[in-house]
């Protein structure tokens, strides 16, 4: 009986772990299909946030399932977090402004900028500064709280008129086809992209499970660039889709007794 | 420095496979096919030109000398088994798919086209990079970049050498970790270069550590163009132990199969049949000249690309060059005097050259002229068109006479001139041995280990 009133609530815990792993799933794939026309980078952060936000409540539930007060669990982790933060203030405030610099700040790694006296080409951006290689040869480590709170000035030709659009495959899709795909279907948006510079695309970095993918198109006129953003952002979202969705009825046509030897 | 491991690519593979070869039969991974079981001309040929002439000896010379542990290289291969084993070297086949050869092919002959300005009819703001065909251009090579990063998960390469400009992209498409060095081997002249294609060039060229060309002029426009990066001048090179001078008796045998009498004198253009290779402009010289010297012939030696080859592209280009020479010399009444042997062994091809009173090279464009080279090798002289890369090595009326392509009654002259003074034909031909020493694998491997040492930095 002792065994079983102590093994019910961790079974309890663990479905509840198991529908917030679901909850969270599902949210995700949501979110990310209702803001898939709007700025790449910001969605990918309210997904995250939002994921986040289902697992700490789904956790904390879990451990109050088990007996355990969440208020005292709360208040440990909060006092562990005031220790850390006080601990680590600066690099905290650096991969902070790194965070929102990934969403606001108009920069990518080659740009050419300037900021606080300092100018150079972007080599690098980590979680704690900003690497620049200025014109005479040296390397500058801008911190990124730096890149909040001063104007920066991208001083890259056409920075303004280029659009990165990250996108993330499963490593199953063929990726050449894929990216074939992807360049028919925005080379039909030339009316409104800059002529002179085809859309291209770049692999940012290949994972056991995806591959990270990133299509660098050039608008025409500045204030087409959310429109056209939200189109080609379509278009790669149905092709992911229609690609994933092909590839798994080629799957179960491979396992069907019916299907190809 | 510590040996090396080096991923070469090119677009023409080292060797065609035969379709009814052993080595298609062999075909089924992982069994890897070793060329030493493959017999030369039955399952297989190695293609004609720089690769088998230049990358395949600075490779295998590199592996001897301990510059490289080992190399790999990635070619396109529609017939080809997936890997094959050539002693150091491990060949790997990209087999592109047929229903997309044809989209890639208008492609890269685009590209070539308006570097060698023969593309006349193509609209002036007409964009390729647009189009639908080259999202087929972007899959071969991204297929090509897939097929490597495979290979470099397995083998850690130290470094990448792109070769030819259909595989441009290859350098953006394999990110930027590791050293890559692209050699760009057809002439670059930024006024042939449309404005709009610049912007997705100089993405692409910038993706390169270094960038090698084959003619001073070449790196001048490279930088011009708005390349901000490395450029290296490189000749390119052969090994002149390949050439030999068969005796006698195998030289009355070419002449015999070819048609040729023992007192006819030859002029010999060796080059693959392709209209920008300006053979027609030989044969309105010859023309020109047919009658003054009734024992001369014209052979022209070679025929299509790997891009014309069914084992290759399919393009039908190189034949249908051939039909229009034979016309034009038919309709110029010297059909019977100029001779097509097509592509022909490296032996017959040394007796040619031993053969012939002197060689010409009358390319519209070229990037560089390799062929001028092995006649020098031979002792020959050799007219050699302006608008080659080698032209920079040719003092005029030294080691060699220039000509314009486009001025076949020049051209006509200048043959004039070496036929009639034999002597001043031998003393040119002799310092063009000499010069031949610049284009020698013995001074690539050195310019090609010191540049990569240089930038492996080890």
């Amino acid at each position: 009986m002792d065994v079983v009133s102590f093994l019910l609530p961790l079974g309890y815990a663990a479905i509840i772990v198991l529908v917030t792993w679901a909850i969270a799933r599902v949210a995700s794939t949501l979110v990310g299909r209702i803001l898939r026309q709007s700025r790449p980078l910001l969605a990918a952060q309210i997904r995250r946030s939002v994921w986040l936000l289902i697992w700490l409540i789904g956790l904390v539930t879990a451990i109050e399932e088990v007996g355990v007060p969440s208020d005292i669990l709360l208040l440990i982790v909060a006092l562990f977090g005031v220790g850390v933060i006080l601990t680590i203030r600066e690099a905290l405030e650096n991969a902070g402004a790194k965070y929102f610099a990934d969403v606001f700040i108009p920069f990518k790694v080659g740009d050419s900028i300037r900021v606080q006296g300092h100018s150079g080409k972007v080599i690098e951006i980590n979680s704690m500064s900003t690497i620049l290689l200025g014109d005479d040869n040296t390397l500058v480590s801008v911190p990124n709280t730096v890149l909040m709170r001063e104007a920066v000035v991208n001083t890259t030709p056409q920075a303004w008129k280029e659009v990165i659009i990250p996108i993330t495959i499963r490593n199953d899709i063929d990726l050449p086809a894929f990216e074939s795909a992807v360049l028919k279907s925005v080379n039909k948006l030339k009316p409104s992209l800059d002529s002179r510079f085809p859309p291209v695309m770049t692999m940012r970095s290949k994972g056991p499970q995806s591959t990270e993918l990133s299509l660098s198109i050039m608008v025409s006129r500045p204030e087409q660039r959310d429109a056209i953003t939200a189109e080609v952002n379509k278009r790669v979202a149905e092709l992911v889709e229609s690609m994933s969705k092909a590839k798994k009825q080629g799957n179960a046509a491979d396992r069907s007794p019916a299907g190809p030897a | 420095m510590d040996p090396l491991r080096l991923c070469v690519n090119t677009q023409t593979p080292l060797v065609r496979f035969r379709e009814t070869g052993t080595a298609k039969k062999k075909k089924a991974p992982p069994e890897t096919t070793n060329l030493s079981d493959l017999t030369d001309g039955v399952d297989y040929t190695f293609s004609p030109g720089g690769v088998t002439r230049m990358v395949f000896p600075l490779v295998r010379r590199m592996i001897r000398e301990g510059t490289l542990r080992d190399a790999h290289w990635v070619a396109l291969n529609p017939t080809g088994p997936d890997t094959v084993r050539a002693g150091g070297l491990t060949l790997h086949s990209v087999h592109l798919p047929k229903d997309r050869l044809k989209s890639y092919g208008i492609v890269k002959e685009t590209l070539w086209g308006a570097a060698h300005r023969t593309v006349q009819d193509t609209p002036p703001d007409e964009d390729v990079f647009w189009t639908d065909d080259f999202s087929e251009y972007a899959y071969y090579n991204r297929l090509t970049a897939e097929v490597i990063g495979e290979l470099d998960q397995r083998y850690d390469f130290d470094l990448f050498y792109i070769h030819d400009f259909q595989q441009l992209p290859m350098g953006q498409m394999l990110g930027p970790l590791k050293p890559k060095i692209y050699r760009w081997h057809i002439p670059f002249e930024q006024s042939a270069i449309p404005d709009h294609w610049k912007e997705l060039l100089t993405t692409y060229f910038d993706s390169y550590d270094v960038i090698v060309v084959s003619a001073g002029r070449y790196r001048e426009a490279l930088k011009s163009f708005g390349y901000s990066g490395k450029v290296r001048k490189i000749y390119p090179y052969v090994d002149p132990r390949a050439y030999s001078r068969p005796p006698r008796r195998e030289r009355a045998a070419v002449r015999r199969r070819l048609g040729l009498r023992e007192d006819d004198d030859v002029v010999l253009v060796v080059a693959r049949m392709d209209p920008m290779k300006g053979q027609d402009r030989a044969i309105r010289a010859f023309a020109g000249l047919a009658s003054r010297y009734p024992r001369l012939r014209l052979v022209l030696v070679g025929n299509g690309s790997f891009s014309s080859s069914k084992g290759g592209l399919g393009l039908s280009k190189g034949s249908r060059w051939r039909e229009e020479l034979e016309g034009l010399a038919r309709r110029l009444s010297v059909g019977n005097r100029v001779v097509f042997a097509g592509h022909v062994p490296q032996r017959e091809l040394d007796a040619l050259y031993e053969t012939c009173r002197f060689t010409v090279l009358p390319s519209i464009e070229e990037g560089f002229g390799l062929v001028v080279v092995e006649g020098w090798l031979h002792s020959k002289a050799a007219l050699v068109t302006e608008r080659a890369g080698i032209a920079e090595l040719v003092a005029e009326g030294k080691n060699g006479l220039l000509i314009d392509p486009d001025r076949p009654e020049e051209m006509g002259e200048a043959m004039r001139l070496l036929l009639d003074d034999e002597e001043r034909a031998r003393q040119i031909g002799g310092r063009g041995y000499e010069t031949s020493k610049q284009c020698s694998l013995d001074a690539g491997v050195r310019a090609e280990t010191e540049m990569i040492t240089h930038l492996v930095g080890r």
